[in-house]
């Protein structure tokens, strides 16, 4: 801690607290000294200051000391008097004014950082022109009458020689008349050191009229009291002084040079010595002479104890009287005056001690006066006394704490004294590192005055900056006040000065309403001193202000673009946060090998096409011996890592951009700013100049420059749309390249209102390139992911689908056309084609056109297309012809058949193979991409359900559920088939009986019978493929007309797509074959809401497919016998002969059994029975195929049920057990014989089949029951 | 009464986790921006009284013409997480109910505290709970 004299309140008190001398000079004296550009005072104040006086000196004690530092002020006597209030604040308003323009020019630069702030020393952290304009606020208060270190000690009369009659002059100079009022009406004491100065100019006087005139004035005044001034010697007015005395004094630089230019080395000593000798001969011992006077004077009327009682009973006694507020209460001969003079003479002679005793003695009684503003005013003295002669910290405070609030407490009138209390005091403060505090004074005396209030608290700002730790948020909400105060004022300099300061400490911070305040303001005040660009960097911080209320965001947004109109140019910034761009929604769409039909089929992830193409590209050995090879042979290995474009393709951006704010803003003209290099190793082949070419609309960015003779080597899109408050916005950018090189997509670029310019680099951003390669992609860098090797024009394929419906029934059938173009004028060839449905989607064979109308093209008749295609169901890569080529404009027409084949929503990808002819490119092949999505609603459903017929063995009995599951329309069944030649169908009953609505409704549910016939032959392979007469196989149920024709399922696009069916729905096992297929045509009758299905559907088929026949036996077997037979049981027992007929209807070779059984039916039962044995009466359990069975045969019998059984015994009397081989679909009969003994009627079902198939390596067996069969034996007559 | 209060949760390295202007009186339009900025000077005040004393609810520690911060200091340590964190909650008022303003800290401590339990809740990031916020809102109502 530097001592309190060193500090700079001691200096300051040094220069304030020191003896005033009053100047009294004629005008010549004035008109002489003004030859130096400076008047009398201002010449000699220089020399004033005396930093080793080294006089003795001795008050009231008999210890003599030594003063070193000494400073005298003096001041012309018309200036004795208390300053106007006005101009006073003028002054100081014109100091702050001057400051101000002084540092206008650091503005412009970036806000310091706070780190730099705090390793500042600690002077530098406030400007200096605020020690200046404490100075001056503390002048403001000079000559107060409630204090006496601003009393005249001593009197300087100044007569030039060139005056008439000079003597007289001198006493005309001390006229009363023309004293300072103070002097005059008895505040101040008039009774002061005289001293004499006579003036010679070296330049209009002679020597002998001035050595003259002094004789005489010393024969008047007294030889001491009398000098001699020479000066002005130079006599060409040219003297540069090398460090100029008067130059710190003088504030206006411009007539530096001409101060003190007539005044030569030798004056400015005689002016030195002149001065010395006036302080150290008349004015110390004058003052130390009054100290000790006063001292005595007072030692013996208030010193002493009887002296206090006095004091204070005299003091009671006034109480009486009331205090006159109106004009100086003590004259300086009072002696509370006198005391006080003492106090501050003792002070200025710096004996504290002595001016502490006296401070002291004289406090109480004007605190007993309640003289408030003398007793803070002696207060304050104390304070600034404890505090220099570095006593006691505590007092000291208390002293400048009673001071500053009694003069608080005197309301405006003490206003300005409590601010230079407080200044000393926060002064004093700061001295012994109390910063904290100093600043809560300073913020004390802010007042009200705004300007004032203004430096005061960037005063207390940098005080929280000096206290350690540094409480730089205080630090900042103060200068932020400061800043608003200044504002207030028009202090516009100050006001950005405080506010760029205050940036430094909010420039991290996450407290949106403060940085917000703090940027938008000061982006204002600079924008109105004119440094628009400063301004507009500051505004571009608060745009992003979402978080603000409407009102709050459109000022912000007006100021802002009012600001960004006024500069005039288009400014490009760099991370403009209008709008935010969402860099995670950055996706390149860029095509390479794979090209894409449409936008949606560009979304599709990418292992999908990859799965689909993996067999129409070349394999990944072979691949990897043409084009992968080729490509890193011809590429160096950096590029091979990087993504391909072709050149006169457009590589697209997408990317997101949100504003962020409740107004709607326009973004327009929004770009890529791209960069397009050449190769650098064909700039090695070729040709050794860099060629930077690259272009955008307006090539003003630094990327987009280098126009190469107005030839763009790429071109770009530009985007203008407008966001919403809070709206998000998907734009697509794209940028051409039209020559080979490197494309860098270096960032994007858009205008905002049309005024300003944003910028965003994508440098450090991860993008997920949507295309990389899958075995590439862990490689790229986001970097590499913008770059892309732009390879030679090649052709492309474009592809589209012509009235793809998006919604369609399930089962309905469309002809389409797919329609390939290739707009290149190279050939392309080989193409192939995959497609992920094929159960959906079938192509056709022909590129013709068909000649008859969809769909009567389908009906029999129309045989062209009767050629069965050979399509294995895992392979469904359809080649198109060799000779299909494509070139030029020419467009290829191929045909198309969709079904819908499953109720749902389906994604159909496509994708089309080809190669390039006669290209020598790195790309040999391409693939087109293209993806639709169907929706699929449910319509007709059926099942199907078929069991034997119990009385024909190779009939079927089937049973066709049937629903409409649609919501509103109505189908009409037309058509019902079987696949394959083997079975022939007939109606069981005409349909109109059970549909006389011709249609069935929404919701409905019918059920159709029909019958179908196995008419396989068994024999040879040729037999069995031998077909059956077509039209066996079709049933037409609901016809318009009776001629239509019939559906052909044999027929290129049914019988495919029954071909996928088949292998779709082949869950069940395919080893069975007693499957039947079928294929059921309907049509929409007519739609309810045409709306619903944009196209209406001709035709719909739905296909069933193996539908087993409900019997898990391998055979079929009937008795051949007579029903009723007459026998006379009289002459012999009746012997039948019955045939069994048993059909294998396995593939396999299999082996019969046949055991009769001679009991009872009742035990004749083995298998349910061996279940139920435990007394239970048996009830015949039968599985569900057998009942199905019973109850058609009950109904078709018409027989007596299996209840009348009590028929009487009958045995088998033929072989007991046979065993018998058949043939595969072949029939045998086995000769059986029953002998009956009476007639009855007898349930011939008491024998057994064991069968066992062999077929191909699985062999099964089992056991059937034989069916009841009545047989009746009548006695004949 | 119609009075003022600004209620702001302080995370940590002086991030505003929550704010909440929870005052009856008329708002003035820069009455957020200055609310703020008595707050965040506040903190420096806050930083030094931490340092020397225990206590969790400072009262009044810092004031703007009639405007008075009190504090309430949170270093809870989230055990689960081995996370401490540096949290205070600040209230800028102008009523001198000194018992209100503790049972407002108190309660909204302990809803605090629940939202830290929360396991979504990433400790220093901004309390988005609307829940939360009625809480908050309806305290203010009830002790300030």
């Amino acid at each position: 801690m530097v001592e309190p004299v060193n500090s700079p309140l001691g200096k300051m008190l040094l220069e304030e607290v020191s003896p005033v001398v009053m100047v009294l000079c004629t005008p010549l004296v004035e008109e002489t000294f003004l030859k130096n550009g400076l008047s009398f005072v201002e010449t000699l104040k220089p020399f004033c200051n005396f930093s080793n006086i080294d006089v003795p000196v001795r008050t009231s004690s008999d210890q003599l000391y030594r003063l070193k530092k000494f400073t005298l002020r003096l001041f012309y006597a018309s200036d004795i008097r208390q300053p106007n209030v006005e101009v006073a604040k003028q002054r100081l308003e014109h100091v702050i004014t001057q400051a101000g323009e002084k540092d206008f020019q650091d503005l412009k630069s970036d806000p310091p950082q706070i780190s730099d702030i705090l390793s500042n020393p600690e002077s530098e952290i406030a400007p200096t022109w605020f020690q200046y304009y404490n100075k001056e606020l503390i002048r403001t208060l000079s000559f107060s009458e409630h204090e006496a270190f601003d009393h005249p000690v001593a009197c300087l009369l100044v007569v030039s020689s060139k005056d008439e009659e000079p003597i007289n002059k001198f006493v005309d100079l001390f006229n009363t008349n023309r004293l300072p009022s103070l002097l005059n009406d008895g505040a101040m004491d008039p009774k002061i050191l005289k001293h004499y100065l006579l003036v010679h100019d070296n330049q209009g006087a002679t020597t002998e009229r001035t050595s003259k005139v002094l004789s005489e004035m010393r024969g008047t005044f007294g030889n001491n009291e009398c000098n001699l001034l020479c000066t002005n010697s130079s006599k060409e007015g040219n003297v540069e002084h090398q460090a100029n005395p008067w130059a710190s004094f003088k504030s206006s630089a411009s007539a530096a040079g001409k101060l003190g230019c007539v005044l030569t080395g030798d004056d400015i000593v005689e002016i030195k010595d002149l001065m010395q000798e006036f302080t150290s001969r008349h004015i110390i011992p004058y003052m130390e002479q009054k100290v000790r006077e006063l001292n005595q004077q007072i030692s013996a009327t208030r010193r002493g104890l009887k002296n206090q009682f006095k004091n204070l009973w005299w003091r009671k006694g006034k109480d009486d009287v009331p205090d006159s507020t109106k004009g100086p209460m003590y004259t300086f001969s009072s002696t509370e005056s006198q005391i006080r003079i003492l106090g501050d003479y003792a002070f200025m002679l710096h004996d504290y001690e002595l001016a502490l005793s006296s401070y002291r003695l004289i406090s109480t009684d004007y605190k007993l006066d309640k003289a408030w503003k003398h007793y803070a005013g002696v207060q304050e003295m104390m304070g600034l006394a404890y505090f220099i002669s570095d006593q006691s910290k505590k007092e000291a405070e208390y002293c400048m704490e009673n001071a500053f609030s009694t003069y608080m407490k005197l309301g405006k009138s003490g206003f300005q004294n409590a601010t230079r209390c407080g200044l000393w005091w926060a002064e004093m403060l700061k001295a012994r590192d109390q910063h904290k505090e100093a600043a809560s004074v300073y913020f004390r005396i802010c007042g009200e005055e705004p300007l004032h209030a203004a430096v005061m608290l960037e005063q207390a700002s940098y005080c929280f900056v000096l206290t350690k730790p540094a409480m730089l948020h205080k630090y900042g909400f103060h200068l932020v006040l400061s800043g608003d105060h200044y504002k207030n004022c028009d202090q516009l300099n100050h006001a950005i000065r405080t506010y760029r300061s205050a940036i430094s400490v909010y420039k991290s911070t996450t407290w949106s309403h403060i940085k917000d305040h703090v940027y938008f303001h000061i982006g204002q005040w600079y924008a109105i001193v004119g440094m628009h660009d400063v301004a507009v960097r500051n505004m571009l911080k608060v745009l992003d202000c979402g978080y603000q209320s409407k009102a709050t965001q459109e000022i912000f947004l007006r100021d802002f673009f009012d600001i960004v109109k006024k500069t005039g140019t288009k400014h490009e910034v760099v991370g403009l946060q209008l709008p935010i761009i969402d860099i995670s929604s950055l996706q390149v769409i860029y095509e390479d090998h794979r090209t894409y039909a449409s936008q949606a089929s560009a979304l599709v992830e990418e292992s999908i096409w990859q799965s689909l193409e993996d067999d129409i590209i070349p394999s990944l050995n072979s691949g990897k011996s043409n084009w992968l090879e080729l490509q890193s042979k011809l590429l160096p290995k950096k590029y091979r890592e990087s993504n391909v474009c072709v050149a006169g393709e457009s590589v697209k951006v997408d990317l997101e951009f949100r504003n962020p704010l409740l107004i709607s803003t326009s973004v327009t003209s929004v770009f890529l700013i791209c960069e397009l290099t050449a190769n650098p190793d064909d700039l090695k082949l070729v040709d050794k100049e860099p060629s930077n070419s690259s272009l955008g609309p307006e090539s003003s960015t630094e990327h987009n420059l280098g126009t190469t003779s107005g030839f763009s080597s790429f071109t770009l899109s530009e985007v203008d749309f407008t966001l919403g408050g809070g709206e998000k916005k998907l734009v697509r950018l794209t940028v051409t390249p039209h020559e080979e090189g490197i494309l860098k997509i270096a960032g994007v670029r858009w205008e905002l209102s049309g005024s300003i310019v944003g910028v965003h680099y994508f440098q450090s951003v991860p993008v997920k390139a949507k295309t990389a390669k899958g075995r590439r992609k862990n490689k790229l860098t986001p970097t590499d992911a913008l770059k892309f090797l732009v390879i030679k024009n090649l052709p492309r394929l474009e592809g589209s689908i012509d009235h793809l419906p998006g919604k369609l029934y399930a089962g309905d059938l469309r002809h389409l056309v797919l329609e390939l173009k290739n707009k290149s004028e190279s050939p392309i060839k080989n193409l192939k084609m995959k497609i992920s449905h094929p159960r959906f989607v079938s192509p056709g064979n022909h590129e013709e056109e068909l000649t008859t109308e969809f769909p009567d093209c389908l009906k029999k008749g129309h045989e062209q297309n009767i050629v069965q295609r050979e399509t294995n169901g895992t392979n469904s890569v359809f080649a198109f012809p060799k000779d299909v080529s494509l070139q030029g404009d020419r467009s290829l027409r191929w045909p198309l058949w969709l079904r819908a084949a499953i109720p749902g929503t389906i994604s159909l990808y496509f994708t089309i193979y080809y190669e390039m002819e006669n290209v020598s490119s790195v790309m040999k092949y391409r693939t087109l991409r293209m993806h639709y999505n169907l929706q699929v609603l449910p319509s007709l459903e059926t099942s199907f359900e078929i069991t034997p017929s119990p009385s024909r063995l190779q009939e079927f009995l089937v049973r066709m559920d049937i629903v409409n599951r649609a919501n509103l329309d109505c189908f009409q069944i037309q058509q019902l088939s079987t696949v394959g030649c083997r079975w022939g169908i007939s109606l069981l009953q005409p349909v109109d009986t059970i549909l006389p609505s011709k249609s069935l409704l929404a919701g409905q549910a019918l059920s159709f019978f029909f019958m179908i016939k196995d008419c396989r032959k068994s024999g040879t392979e040729e037999e069995k493929t031998m077909s059956l007469p077509p039209s066996l196989t079709d049933v037409k149920l609901v016809t318009q007309d009776d001629d239509e024709k019939l559906f052909d399922i044999v027929n290129s696009p049914l019988a495919s797509f029954h071909e996928s069916e088949r292998s779709c729905q082949g869950a069940s096992d395919k080893s069975s074959p007693n499957t039947v297929d079928f294929i059921l045509i309907s049509r929409l009758a007519k739609s309810s809401n045409p709306s619903a299905v944009p196209y209406l559907p001709e035709i719909l088929s739905h296909h069933s497919c193996h539908n087993s026949i409900r019997s898990s036996n391998p055979l079929s077997w009937s008795l051949d016998c007579p029903q009723t037979i007459y026998h006379n049981f009289a002459t012999s027992l009746c012997e039948i002969k019955l045939n069994l007929i048993i059909r294998n209807t396995s593939n396999g070779l299999s082996s019969v059994t046949i055991d009769t059984v001679d009991c009872l039916p009742d035990t004749a039962a083995p298998t349910p029975s061996s279940v139920n044995q435990s007394g239970w009466r048996y009830v015949p359990s039968v599985t569900e195929e057998m009942k199905v069975t019973s109850d058609v045969m009950g109904s078709r019998l018409d027989k007596p049920p299996s209840s009348m059984e009590s028929s009487p015994p009958f045995i088998w009397s033929g072989l007991s057990s046979t065993k018998v081989q058949i043939q595969p679909l072949s029939t045998a009969e086995i000769p059986l014989q029953i002998s009956v003994f009476s007639p009855g009627i007898y349930n011939l079902s008491s024998f057994t089949l064991k069968w066992e198939v062999s077929e191909h390596e699985n062999a099964s067996s089992g056991t059937c029951e034989g069916y009841p069969y009545y047989l009746t034996v009548l006695q004949s007559e | 009464m119609a009075n003022t209060a600004c209620f702001i949760i302080v995370g940590r390295n002086d991030i505003p986790i929550y704010e909440a202007e929870v005052g009856s009186a008329a708002k003035r339009e820069d009455a957020a921006q200055l609310h703020q900025f008595i707050l965040h000077a506040a903190l420096d005040v806050v930083q030094d009284l931490a340092w020397t004393t225990s206590a969790m609810f400072l009262k009044s520690v810092d004031r703007f013409n009639d405007l008075v911060v009190s504090v309430v200091q949170v270093l809870n340590v989230c055990f689960f997480l081995n996370l401490s964190t540096h949290t205070r909650l600040m209230l800028l008022h102008d009523s001198r109910n000194e018992d209100g303003i503790k049972s407002f800290f108190q309660e909204v401590h302990e809803l605090y505290i629940k939202i830290l339990l929360n396991p979504l809740y990433l400790p220093g990031s901004r309390i988005t709970s609307s829940h939360f916020d009625t809480k908050v809102r309806a305290l203010a109502r009830k002790y300030l």
